[in-house]
């Protein structure tokens, strides 16, 4: 039977929100549930807190898995309608009775985690009730683990907006009910925010309405179910760049006045030592070969979106040995300018425009694969530390071409 | 003017920073420990800070979270003679970091850059 809410307790209030989104969650959701509820008592034993699970009505038995973990925490479970997926969607149900609870501060972590601890909601949640007002995480991450964190969201949140957020898309995060509120007033909600577009689409809301921002370190590697990244990567691709583009043209205002960048504090020590996160095989080959299909796939697409120059350059990397493959950051930083002026002027069809842009995204990725191979995991983040500097100093690149000059 | 507050344990580096800096139309205001260092901030209102990693008695990665949770967008350039203080992920609130060098070029280059950023209000 359907049921849009079940709150077993009838809470009202409540000052500390831990928030589960799934769907079809049920053989994991008790974990992170379990360890949610560890947190609320060890480090919040003193608010009224909740834990809530916004499902999108999974049919596995995620409510009756979800609703029957015995905690001390009470527990209130939020479904969208029948039919309505996305994880943007359940934020939006969840934004809505944060408001109704009048709740200070909220931690949201996901349904499928296997490295979640307690301390991760102290972490998450702690700096709520200090100055801040959106925690994201920062995770020790293997090198070639979320790479469109690292070649599109950080560096082009980070230059775009000013702020400093490593891991502006790392799923799990704090915010307090104030943000709330922002959100379900934004007027940029959109089909790739409802669904993975959600995350990059809070950070950047949250960072143009200048809420304090902080970074949370969790001393563990995130762990969650894998995934065949071949087959989510379309979707995931199209939502999280297509929302960056998106709110691109809405927020030009705000990230044209930008210069360079500031840092954020950072909360969380004292862990101990620190866990490394499990090595990530990428297959080059792969990478490679999908580039070189590109040409025949969407070459008419690059063709018409992309600068003559920029499009001479890809032919030309195109002639280049796979073990000497050389992607400069350069030329991807101009690809990416391109690609979010196609956007705004909607030269291509969206979906086909975003999905164009993989060839030349995992054409970027081998290029960083090959440069970072002996590097450490530090040595690589400098790597791309130096990247974003790059991205911040075309700034002006970027807005003369946008402003069309 | 911009003001520049030098924290650092050794003198010679103190003479050297505001002497440079100085010279390069900075007023530079020095401390030689981190006693105090929030107070001492909150009255001079400095408007970047130059921080020593290593010093006798602080350490400069807990005394840049101290600066960092009281004033939040102040810029903050780490200074040390080694660099394996970048494995201490307490580094990544700095806005950069330098190699101690009797060359200031990369450290002038920095400050510039730090007071130049800026995010407009919503």
């Amino acid at each position: 039977m359907f049921e849009r809410e079940v709150n077993p307790e009838k809470i009202k209030k409540a000052e500390f929100v831990v928030a589960i989104p799934s769907y079809n969650e049920a053989d994991s959701i008790a974990f992170p549930v379990h360890q949610a509820d560890k947190g609320i008592q060890s480090f919040f034993g003193n608010m009224k807190s909740v834990i809530i699970n916004c499902d999108n009505n999974s049919s596995d038995g995620t409510k009756e898995i979800f609703l029957g973990i015995r905690t001390s925490t009470p527990k209130i479970y939020l479904s969208t309608e029948p039919g309505i997926k996305g994880k943007g969607n359940n934020f939006r149900n969840l934004f809505k009775k944060i408001v109704d609870l009048d709740a200070h501060g909220v931690v949201v972590v996901d349904a499928d985690l296997k490295s979640i601890m307690p301390n991760w909601i102290k972490h998450l949640g702690e700096p709520l009730f200090q100055d801040f007002g959106y925690v994201t995480p920062l995770y020790v991450r293997h090198k070639y683990d979320g790479t469109i964190t690292n070649s599109i969201a950080y560096p082009m949140i980070r230059s775009l907006y000013g702020r400093r957020v490593r891991q502006p898309i790392g799923g799990d995060f704090g915010f307090c009910g104030e943000l709330a509120q922002i959100y379900l007033q934004s007027d940029t909600w959109s089909d790739a925010v409802a669904n993975f577009g959600i995350d990059i689409w809070m950070t950047t809301i949250a960072v143009n309405e200048n809420i304090p921002i902080c970074q949370a370190f969790m001393g563990r590697p995130k762990i969650h179910r894998a995934k065949d990244p071949g087959s989510d990567l379309g979707q995931m691709f199209r939502q999280v760049v297509g929302t960056i583009f998106n709110m691109m043209i809405k927020f030009y205002p705000f990230w044209s006045s930008v210069k360079w960048s500031k840092p954020t504090a950072i909360f969380g020590f004292g862990l101990g030592e620190t866990e490394m996160p499990p090595a990530i095989r990428v297959n080059k080959k792969t990478l490679f070969q999908k580039f070189h299909e590109g040409f025949d796939r969407y070459g008419h697409v690059w063709e018409k979106v992309l600068q003559k120059e920029t499009h001479n350059k890809l032919r030309e990397i195109k002639e280049m040995d796979r073990d000497r493959f050389d992607f400069p950051t350069h030329l991807w930083i101009n690809a990416l300018i391109d690609f979010a002026i196609a956007y705004r002027d909607k030269l291509w069809r969206f979906d086909e425009l975003l999905d164009s842009l993989i060839p030349i995204y995992l054409s970027k990725t081998l290029s960083y694969v090959i440069k970072t191979e002996r590097m450490s995991i530090r040595e690589s983040e400098e790597f791309i530390e130096e990247e974003c500097v790059q991205f911040e100093a075309t700034k002006s690149l970027l807005i003369r071409r946008w402003d069309g000059r | 003017m911009a003001k520049i507050l030098v924290v650092d344990d050794e003198e010679h580096i103190r003479l050297l920073y505001s002497e440079e800096l100085s010279e390069a139309g900075y007023e530079v205001i020095t401390a030689a420990d981190g006693y105090k260092l929030t107070e001492r901030i909150d009255k001079e209102k400095p408007d970047l800070i130059i921080l020593d990693i290593k010093m006798i008695d602080y350490n400069g990665l807990d005394l840049l979270q101290e600066i960092r949770n009281k004033f939040y967008d102040m810029p903050v350039i780490l200074c040390t003679a080694y660099d394996t203080f970048k494995e201490d992920i307490k580094s990544i609130a700095a806005d950069f970091y330098v190699i101690k060098s009797f060359d200031l070029t990369e450290l002038k280059n920095k400050i510039a850059m730090a007071l130049e950023a800026e995010i407009p209000s919503s």
